[in-house]
């Protein structure tokens, strides 16, 4: 395994399962962009003098699968707020950690990026027309990893949603780089091999020029 | 010897042993003799019970066969089946076709019969098609096992599509459908259980084959699906690989906890792993035809702007909505014709004839108004490709026009791809156009579907060059 992955491994958190901080920390290895935050501990004070407004409040255990509907999320909070935001998300969740990240603005549509395991051919990697609707579009591509930049933009132009790529009402996101994220996601899948059962990163933006995975969530094989 | 090699001599023995041949006209046993009496190969048919079949005379057992036998065809049940393997490959027969059912399909007594033959295959180095394969047939080797109706004589003429089938009735209807309509069969290799002999033997031994120029499969399982998908993905460089894959694959039941498993559902992961390794997918037995078909015939298509030519006008119309028509297929388009091409189709025909695409020459037109315009669209560098509708049925147009169109089509660097109907007759049109060398479909949509293969086939193989 890649000695980034190791070092990654011996430090995660929960040994069990990533949460999302970890898995945030994972796809990083891979050059993929995260927002800037940090994950504080039931009994940690707010400490976040280095990451911008507006904030994120967000609960952050591996065990909380829809985070949303569990009130685990809070959006639009600044500066003057923040602190009664992390507070109220302590109370809710008293014995677990709390994220807080820098909100990212975005323009655009949202996108999905995933891994799942086939039993017969192994790890494929997936793009899709993102966020909590993504199941419904069911508006997908998928390719076996590892996947080439050129397989991946095959692959976004496979979707119902590709034309946002032309430039449609204005928006102008990047395609390149999206096959880009797709494709290190789908080497990450590679390098970890096995061990690696599904990933989701839901959504992905496109924020100041960057994708941005904005939810990152990894499960390992029992 | 290797074994792709080794594969020749299977698929061209000189000496066949029939293991079970039979007298009677109803039996596998002698349905298989009887079709291999064409072959001029010697045969040597075994069976305990008979003296003579057709004026051949039966051996009496396996250790009274002569030592140099290429072939044997096993065409008595599973566990008798096994048995004459083994004493067999005393023998020194190298090369095996089970016919029989009754294996891993049904039960843990059959699986058991057909593990003992894949270990028979290994340890003793032979070659294992089946059990439960429909056979084999190639029809410029003049050899054919199969023991079922599937039109032998309407097929033998230098095709060039060799096609690998896991079951048999898909097999057979593809078979069927392709006698009828004119289709260039190279071979037809019925996979049945693959205790031994795979889709990857088939493929690498195809891939290499002067005589095969697309290759064709039907499969249930790809047990070793990354070693298939790498292979294919070489061959595509050379010769187009479709694929008709049956069965969904099931994600894990431990992968519904993400989106990701949840959308992963259905087979979207084999579609879009056979995009990536440059495989052309199809969903039924009349696509995987209409796709080899095309594909065997014409070499793909310098881009995707479609005119269409018709004496009929709704067709031409109807054809147009397939064009445009959003399609999970290669995106055609309608070609915008040049101010010239106008001008000289209307010189040719009649000035009221519509020349902008769909150019309709109405059923006033004759053979040498078909013609001529066919010339006149294939020479405008805004078309890359040309569906012709052409029926028989107006009073100027006769059957000549099959080989007028077939004339050009050889001369012509741009495809050209015939939708046509003749009532009770089209199927025979169909393949009289054929015959001429041409790719006619007896409906639009598959016509249109047809130049997507072509227009996605050139693309594919466009990417492989980029890659290499």
């Amino acid at each position: 395994m890649e000695k980034k992955l190791k070092l990654w491994f011996e430090t995660f958190g929960d040994k069990e399962n990533p949460d999302e901080f970890d898995a945030k920390q994972l796809v990083k290895l891979y050059s993929i962009k995260v927002p800037k935050g940090k994950r504080l501990g039931p009994e940690d004070e707010l400490n976040i003098n280095d990451i911008k407004p507006p904030y994120v409040v967000k609960v952050c255990s591996s065990n909380i699968l829809h985070k949303t509907e569990q009130k685990g999320v809070l959006l639009n909070s600044d500066k003057e707020c923040i602190q009664d935001n992390f507070k109220l998300m302590q109370d809710r969740f008293p014995k677990k950690n709390i994220l807080v990240e820098n909100q990212s603005t975005y323009m655009g549509p949202e996108f999905i990026i995933g891994i799942i395991k086939d039993p017969a051919l192994g790890h494929a990697v997936m793009v899709g027309a993102g966020g909590v609707l993504t199941e419904i579009y069911k508006d997908t591509a998928f390719r076996l990893v590892p996947c080439s930049v050129n397989e991946a933009t095959d692959m976004i132009d496979e979707l119902v949603l590709s034309p946002v790529f032309d430039n449609f009402r204005g928006m102008s996101l990047d395609k390149k780089k999206l096959a880009q994220a797709i494709s290190q996601v789908s080497r990450l899948a590679h390098d970890l091999g096995d061990k690696l059962s599904q990933l989701d990163i839901n959504p992905i933006v496109f924020s100041d020029g960057e994708w941005i995975a904005l939810d990152v969530k990894v499960m390992f094989e029992e | 010897m290797d074994k792709i090699a080794s594969l020749k001599k299977f698929l061209n023995p000189k000496k066949i042993a029939v293991i079970g041949a039979s007298k009677s006209k109803d039996k596998v046993g002698g349905i298989v003799f009887r079709r291999l009496l064409d072959s001029r190969r010697r045969l040597f048919p075994v069976n305990p019970k008979e003296n003579a079949i057709e004026g051949h005379k039966v051996c009496p057992d396996i250790q009274s066969l002569p030592e140099d036998i290429d072939l044997a065809i096993i065409t008595i049940s599973a566990a008798a089946a096994v048995k004459s393997v083994e004493m067999c490959i005393k023998k020194g027969i190298p090369n095996y076709i089970l016919v029989a059912g009754g294996f891993g399909e049904v039960g843990a007594e059959g699986r058991e019969l057909e593990e003992k033959l894949t270990r028979l295959a290994k340890e003793k180095n032979v070659n294992i098609l089946g059990p439960n394969s429909l056979g084999i047939f190639l029809p410029d080797e003049n050899i054919d096992t199969i023991f079922v109706e599937h039109g032998d004589k309407a097929l033998d003429r230098n095709g060039r599509v060799a096609c690998i089938v896991q079951s048999g009735s898909v097999g057979v209807e593809a078979l069927g459908y392709a006698s009828n309509t004119g289709y260039g069969m190279r071979a037809f290799v019925g996979l049945g259980n693959k205790c031994d002999l795979d889709e990857i033997d088939f493929l690498h031994y195809f891939a290499r084959d002067e005589k095969t120029n697309c290759l064709g499969f039907y499969l249930e399982n790809i047990e070793k699906g990354r070693q298939f998908l790498t292979a294919a993905k070489d061959a595509t460089k050379d010769k187009p690989v479709v694929v008709l894959k049956a069965g969904r694959t099931h994600t894990a039941a431990s992968a519904v906890s993400s989106h990701t498993g949840k959308l992963a559902g259905s087979d979207n992961v084999i579609s879009g792993a056979l995009k990536q390794f440059g495989i052309q997918r199809v969903y039924d037995d009349e696509e995987f035809c209409d796709a080899t078909k095309v594909l065997s015939m014409l070499s793909g298509a310098p881009g995707n702007r479609v005119a269409v030519l018709t004496a009929a006008g709704g067709y031409g119309v109807m054809c147009t909505d397939f064009i445009e028509k959003k399609d999970m297929r290669a995106p055609l388009k309608m070609a915008k014709l040049s101010k010239d091409t106008q001008k000289r189709i209307k010189e040719a025909t009649f000035p009221f004839a519509a020349c902008e695409n769909p150019v309709d020459i109405t059923a006033s037109a004759d053979d040498r108004m078909f013609s001529q315009s066919l010339d006149i669209l294939i020479e405008d560098d805004g078309v890359d490709i040309i569906i012709c509708i052409a029926f028989f049925a107006p009073p100027g147009i006769s059957e000549n026009l099959i080989d007028i169109i077939a004339d050009k089509i050889k001369k012509s660097d741009k495809p050209v791809i015939v939708f046509t109907k003749y009532g009770p007759f089209t199927d025979n049109s169909i393949k009289n156009l054929y015959y001429a060398g041409v790719a006619a479909y007896p409906s639009v949509g598959r016509a249109v579907r047809a130049a997507r293969f072509l227009v996605e086939r050139t693309k594919i193989k466009q990417r492989l060059e980029q890659e290499a």
